[in-house]
């Protein structure tokens, strides 16, 4: 008996080590201390990780709220997919634009009456009500490096000055001569090709939401469409100059953004999130971004493709509070309305404010661009309504003409291919 | 005490693997009988209904020509892989239990690669097929190294092979080792004694009496290749133009990065099956062809 005993207290004591390890990983999510009030937020900007988490201890000492900031290397959807499910879901989730229309409607609280939404134009609403908090403006377009360019043409670069393609190949082609044989990079990821730059395609044209119903219906002419052309034009001229001409989907990121942060190549199509890459290295003062240049009279080459970028909602489900959301409510107005919170935003993370009232001092260059576009009204809005396997599947054919395995005609037949067979997404 | 009574059995399984039988269901068999509910809904992953569609995710699996794609490059692979994998494990198995300097050292260092995770593993790789060999190439004009082979549709399917070569052949050879080490030294001394050289006694003595070794190898070789994802992940990330994207990342991607969770589920459930036939047959072939000395 004695034995059968042992063994039983031994059975229990090695189940109960198993549950312990389990036990250990699910911290209380949302659980309240006894201070005040515990909030969790979920970062998607990596390269502010650090800033977010030094923030949490800085906000948790002045105002009692007890602030968690976690960050996941799954993409977004995937992540959330997973705290959702095991009813654990964060106060405050930064998604990107697509997820706040896939999520919204099922996971996060009207803020239509927030004192902020008088403030930015760059708020997300469905039905009606304001669920998405802009974190910052984002923009895309051409990145130069100003030094690198007028140390080989010897004359001072003006951006301004290269708004039509004829231009601009003229000054690669002075670049080519003076020494600097290639001066463009093309980064190879299908995210950049497809999410990106082809995205422009679409975001450029007059009647974006028309253009894209027509390709679902399979009656818009890509191959003959004047966007797609003075789009492509410029991409051949790029591929043309591409330091990585031979081999171009080899193209590490890393390198790419090396060679133009150190000014070995001068131009490469990108947004302001490649400053956080670029400063990575022995980065040129003088780069900027400037709008793609094409041989068109209808302004887009004067314009930068951006608007609001990552949205903060507030979880609306039974797992969180009310004083967890009041909280999560008072985190948001503190980031627009509070020195401290305003100071986090455009000088620790170096973000481009999307809020009226905050004076950003301090932007990196390539922001610095992209709020003097911004300011100037001279920002086209993203699109963001893509389907979810858009950038992967256009990105794949976008990849092809890149190695030179299919053409312009070829590309445009295979996007427009993917378009007739996706269903498009309502909003 | 009565042994053979039913409540007895009962208390002494209870006892012994209670605790692990309710574990395996709560993690193994729940989520798995969950998971073949999911494939008949359309539900997105995050969303709080899920609708039930029936079959027709099975009907979506079937009309996926990326995911056959994907499943037949997976079976190239595999085929291409575990023949690779076993034998270059068999030969160092041979090399370092034939009683060369240093045959400690040289198991050691071959298993490593097997230590290094395959995500890390993968990264190192594409550094290497991306800078290194790319670097020899220019530098002594080697044509066909001048250029990254992670670059060419052939080539990145080329690079998958050669690593997961690396990798698990030295976990492999120690498989083959301990195989090497089970054949008696008597029966090798009677074939010796018969006339038998080195290779013949390799061949229709050690060989057939190791059977189990190669029964266990090409199991989890074939389980392992069909299930690649991490160095595929890092090492390809299934460029370029989606052409080296395998089963397992396929899945993957049409449930986390499409969002099509019904559909990823069924096609997942789909390469289980596949998995699984695969490889209760090879085993169920193996073991037929056992033989004991």
């Amino acid at each position: 008996m004695k034995k059968k005993l042992l063994a039983v207290t031994l059975a229990a004591a090695m189940a109960a080590s198993l549950t312990a390890c389990q036990g250990s990983e699910s911290a209380d999510g949302g659980g309240a201390d006894n201070k005040g009030v515990s909030i969790t937020i979920f970062n998607s900007k990596i390269e502010v990780q650090a800033q977010f988490e030094e923030m949490a201890k800085e906000y948790s000492e002045t105002s009692g709220v007890n602030v968690e900031v976690y960050y996941s290397n799954d993409t977004v959807a995937a992540h959330l997919a997973t705290k959702y499910s095991s009813n654990d879901p964060y106060t405050l989730s930064m998604v990107d634009a697509k997820d706040v229309y896939s999520l919204a409607e099922d996971h996060a609280i009207d803020l239509t009456g927030e004192k902020w939404v008088d403030n930015t134009n760059y708020a997300i609403s469905m039905n009606g009500k304001v669920v998405g908090f802009p974190v910052c403006v984002e923009a895309r377009g051409l990145i130069y490096n100003k030094d690198a360019i007028e140390k080989v043409t010897g004359e001072p670069f003006n951006p301004e000055d290269y708004t039509t393609l004829d231009a601009f190949q003229g000054l690669l082609e002075k670049l080519a001569a003076g020494g600097m044989e290639t001066p463009t990079g093309i980064m190879k990821e299908d995210w950049s090709l497809a999410g990106h730059f082809l995205s422009e395609v679409y975001e450029t044209q007059e009647d974006v939401d028309g253009f894209i119903s027509s390709l679902h219906e399979g009656s818009a002419d890509l191959a003959n469409n004047a966007r797609w052309n003075a789009r492509m034009d410029y991409f051949d001229t790029m591929m043309k100059y591409n330091y990585a001409a031979g081999s171009a989907i080899a193209a590490e990121r890393e390198v790419s953004e090396q060679k133009l942060a150190e000014g070995e190549i001068a131009f490469m199509f990108g947004g302001n999130w490649d400053w956080s890459m670029i400063n990575a290295y022995e980065y040129s003062e003088n780069m900027g971004i400037m709008p793609v240049p094409e041989n068109t009279s209808d302004g887009t080459n004067k314009k930068l493709v951006g608007g609001g970028s990552k949205y903060f909602f507030i979880d609306s489900s039974d797992n969180t509070s009310e004083e967890q959301r009041q909280a999560a409510k008072d985190f948001l107005n503190w980031l627009v309305f509070d020195e401290a919170g305003n100071s986090f935003l455009t000088e620790k993370c170096a973000l481009v404010p999307a809020y009226s009232n905050i004076n950003a001092a301090g932007l990196d260059p390539l922001s610095v661009s992209v709020k003097s576009y911004a300011d100037a009204g001279n920002l086209i809005d993203n699109y963001n309504y893509l389907p979810d396997d858009h950038f992967s599947l256009c990105g794949a054919a976008f990849q092809k003409y890149l190695a030179g395995q299919t053409d312009r005609a070829g590309l445009a037949a295979e996007i427009e291919n993917y378009w007739k067979s996706t269903t498009p997404v309502e909003h | 005490m009565k042994t053979n009574t039913m409540s007895y059995k009962c208390r002494q399984f209870l006892m012994f693997a209670g605790v692990t039988t309710a574990m395996f269901i709560a993690v193994v068999i729940v989520p798995f009988i969950y998971g073949i509910y999911l494939t008949l809904t359309s539900w997105d992953g995050v969303s709080k209904q899920k609708p039930f569609v029936g079959f027709a995710n099975y009907a979506a699996t079937f009309g996926d020509g990326a995911y056959w794609q994907a499943m037949g490059r997976t079976f190239l692979y595999s085929f291409i892989a575990v023949i690779l994998v076993n034998i270059v494990a068999f030969i160092l198995a041979f090399l370092v239990t034939s009683g060369v300097k240093g045959q400690n050292f040289f198991r050691a260092g071959f298993f490593t690669p097997n230590l290094i995770g395959g995500i890390v593993l993968g990264y190192i790789w594409k550094f290497v097929f991306n800078r290194a060999f790319v670097a020899l190439g220019n530098s002594f004009s080697i044509g066909p190294l001048s250029t990254s082979w992670l670059a060419t549709t052939g080539g990145a399917m080329l690079c998958l092979i050669i690593v997961s070569v690396w990798q698990y052949a030295g976990y492999m050879m120690l498989i083959y080792v301990a195989g090497f080490m089970s054949v008696s030294e008597d029966v090798l001394e009677a074939a010796r004694i018969d006339g038998c050289t080195n290779t013949q006694s390799i061949v229709y003595v050690s060989v057939p009496l190791m059977t189990s070794s190669f029964v266990q190898c090409l199991f989890l070789t074939v389980t392992r290749c069909f299930m690649v994802y991490d160095v595929n992940l890092s090492l390809t990330n299934g460029e370029p133009f989606n052409s080296s994207v395998m089963a397992a990342m396929h899945v993957y991607n049409q449930a986390f990065t499409y969002k099509n969770f019904g559909v990823g589920q069924a096609e997942a459930l789909i390469l289980f099956v596949v998995c699984a036939v695969v490889g209760v047959l090879q085993v169920y072939v193996g073991k037929k062809g056992e033989v004991s000395a």
